[in-house]
C-alpha cells in the first residue's frame, strides 16, 4: 500500500470541507476524483502530498516514497528553457538523464521543438504540457494530478492518457482530479466522487457512469 | 544535502543572470549609500577606518535584504515551492542552496563596495587586508545563513516582508561589530584583538547554523 486516509476531516475556520474520509492507494492505481467546484478536492490531494494537515484522521504514507504533483500553480520558472527547467527537477530528484534524454520527454509531450526556448514565452498549454513531462519524468511513487487536463488540447489530452497509463504500468499510484472523468478514464481506474463533505468509492468507470445517469 | 543545494544555488544564479536587475538593484542601493557618506566629507577629507568599514557593511547589510527577499521570490509562484517541498531532499537543502546563492551575490556586491570605498571614502588598503578578506568571508557566511532563514520567514508575508527583514538586523549585531573591528584594520586602522574578533564571528556563524537547521522546516511551509 502506498496512501492509506484513515478517518480524515478538514475544516476552514468553522465551516466544514469533509469528513469520514477513507481512501487506499495501491501501485499501479489509477484514482479519477471528482465533484463540484469547492468540494475539496484540491484540498484533499495536498493532504495526500503531505503540504496540508487534516483537522482530524492520520494520513499514513512512507517518507521514502517519492510524490510528485502537478497543481494549479505550475512548477515551471519562466526565466530557464524547457530543457533547464526538466534537467533542474530531474536532478533534484537524483536523476542524472542526458539532455537526449530529456529531449525524449520533451518529445512526447510535442515541446521538443522549443526545448531552448525560455518557458515564459509558452502558451498555457504548452507550460502545462512542461509541468506534466516534469512529474512524469521523475518516475514518482505517487502522482498526484489536480485538473491536468485544463489547457490540453486533443492531442495533448491521448498523451495525457498515454503517459498516465504508462506511469500506471510502472507500479506509479495516480490520483487524478478532473471534471470530465470520461476523457481520463482507463481500463481498470477507480472514481471517487467528494460531493456534500463525503467521499464515495466506484470500484470502475461504468459503475460510476451508471450512478450519475 | 550539499548536491541538492548546489542545485538549487546554480539554479537562481541562473535565474538571477537571466533577470540581472535584481542584483544591480541590491548593488546600486549600496553604492548609493557610499557616495551619500561620501558627502559627509570635505574634499580631500578621509573618512576613518572604522568609518569607512561602519559603512561598508552597513551597505552589505541592505543589500542582503534586497537579495534574500529575491531569492525566495523566485518561487513566488506557489507551484514552485510545492515542487521544491515535494523533492526526495532534505528541506534545508533548500535554506543551503538559497544561502550559497547569496553569498555569491552578496560577494559580488562587495566587489564593487570595496572599491567604491577606496574612492569614495578615501581608503587605502592595509597591511591588514588579509584579514579583512577573512572577515568578509566569515561574516557574509553569517549574513546568509540568518539571512536565509529570516527570508524564508518573511517570504509571501506581503506587509510584514519588509519588517520581518529588518528584524534581522539587530540580530546581525554582533557579525557587523567584528565586521567593522577587523575591516578597520583592513583600511590601515588598528589591528588590536582581529583574531578575537574573527573567531567571534565564526562562533555566530556556527550558532546560526544550529539554529537554521531544525528551524527551517517550519518558516519554509506550506499548510493552509
Amino acid at each position: 500500500m502506498l496512501l492509506r486516509l484513515n478517518d480524515i476531516a478538514r475544516f476552514y475556520g468553522p465551516r466544514l470541507v469533509f469528513s469520514d474520509i477513507f481512501l487506499e492507494l495501491a501501485r499501479g492505481d489509477v484514482l479519477l476524483l471528482c465533484g463540484p467546484n469547492g468540494a475539496g478536492k484540491s484540498t484533499l490531494l495536498n493532504i495526500m502530498a503531505g503540504l496540508a494537515r487534516p483537522s482530524s484522521g492520520t494520513v499514513l504514507c512512507d517518507e521514502e516514497l517519492r510524490i510528485s504533483m502537478v497543481g494549479h500553480h505550475s512548477c515551471v520558472y519562466a526565466e530557464l528553457s524547457a530543457l533547464e527547467n526538466l534537467r533542474f527537477w530531474t536532478g533534484l530528484h537524483g536523476l542524472r538523464l542526458s539532455d537526449k534524454e530529456l529531449t525524449g520527454t520533451l518529445e512526447r509531450m510535442h515541446l521538443a521543438a522549443f526545448a531552448h526556448e525560455k518557458a515564459g514565452t509558452f502558451s498555457r498549454g504548452m507550460t502545462q504540457r512542461l509541468d506534466l513531462a516534469r512529474a512524469f519524468t521523475v518516475n514518482p511513487d505517487i502522482l498526484l494530478l489536480d485538473e491536468p487536463a485544463s489547457g490540453l488540447d486533443e492531442a495533448s489530452l491521448a498523451v495525457l492518457r498515454d503517459e498516465t497509463a504508462a506511469a500506471a504500468g510502472r507500479g506509479t499510484g495516480i490520483v487524478l482530479i478532473t471534471h470530465r472523468p470520461g476523457e481520463l478514464s482507463f481500463p481498470g481506474c477507480r472514481v471517487a466522487l467528494l460531493e456534500n463533505k463525503r467521499l464515495r468509492l466506484y470500484e470502475d468507470f461504468d459503475a460510476f457512469r451508471e450512478r450519475a445517469n | 544535502m550539499l548536491k541538492a543545494a548546489l542545485i538549487i544555488a546554480r539554479k537562481d544564479l541562473r535565474l538571477t543572470a537571466e533577470r540581472s536587475a535584481g542584483l544591480a538593484q541590491a548593488a546600486a542601493l549600496g553604492l548609493l549609500l557610499i557616495f551619500l557618506f561620501s558627502l559627509s566629507l570635505v574634499p580631500g577629507q578621509r573618512m576613518s577606518a572604522q568609518g569607512a568599514a561602519a559603512v561598508f557593511w552597513m551597505a552589505s547589510a541592505f543589500c542582503q535584504v534586497i537579495i534574500f527577499g529575491m531569492l525566495y521570490g523566485y518561487e513566488g509562484n506557489k507551484g514552485q515551492k510545492q515542487g521544491l517541498l515535494l523533492a526526495p531532499i532534505p528541506v534545508q537543502s533548500i535554506w543551503l542552496g538559497k544561502a550559497l546563492a547569496g553569498i555569491a551575490m552578496l560577494a559580488c556586491a562587495q566587489a564593487l563596495f570595496i572599491p567604491a570605498a577606496v574612492i569614495f571614502l578615501g581608503q587605502e588598503p592595509g597591511p591588514a587586508w588579509k584579514a579583512g578578506l577573512a572577515v568578509i568571508l566569515i561574516c557574509d557566511t553569517g549574513i546568509a545563513v540568518a539571512g536565509s532563514l529570516t527570508g524564508a520567514l518573511a517570504h509571501g508575508q506581503t506587509g510584514k516582508e519588509s519588517l520581518l527583514s529588518i528584524l534581522v538586523f539587530p540580530l546581525l549585531a554582533p557579525l557587523f561589530l567584528g565586521g567593522i573591528r577587523v575591516g578597520s584594520s583592513a583600511f590601515g586602522g588598528s589591528d588590536e584583538a582581529t583574531g578575537d574578533w574573527l573567531g567571534i564571528c565564526l562562533a555566530f556563524d556556527a550558532v546560526f547554523t544550529a539554529a537554521a537547521l531544525p528551524l527551517f522546516p517550519f518558516a519554509y511551509s506550506t499548510d493552509e
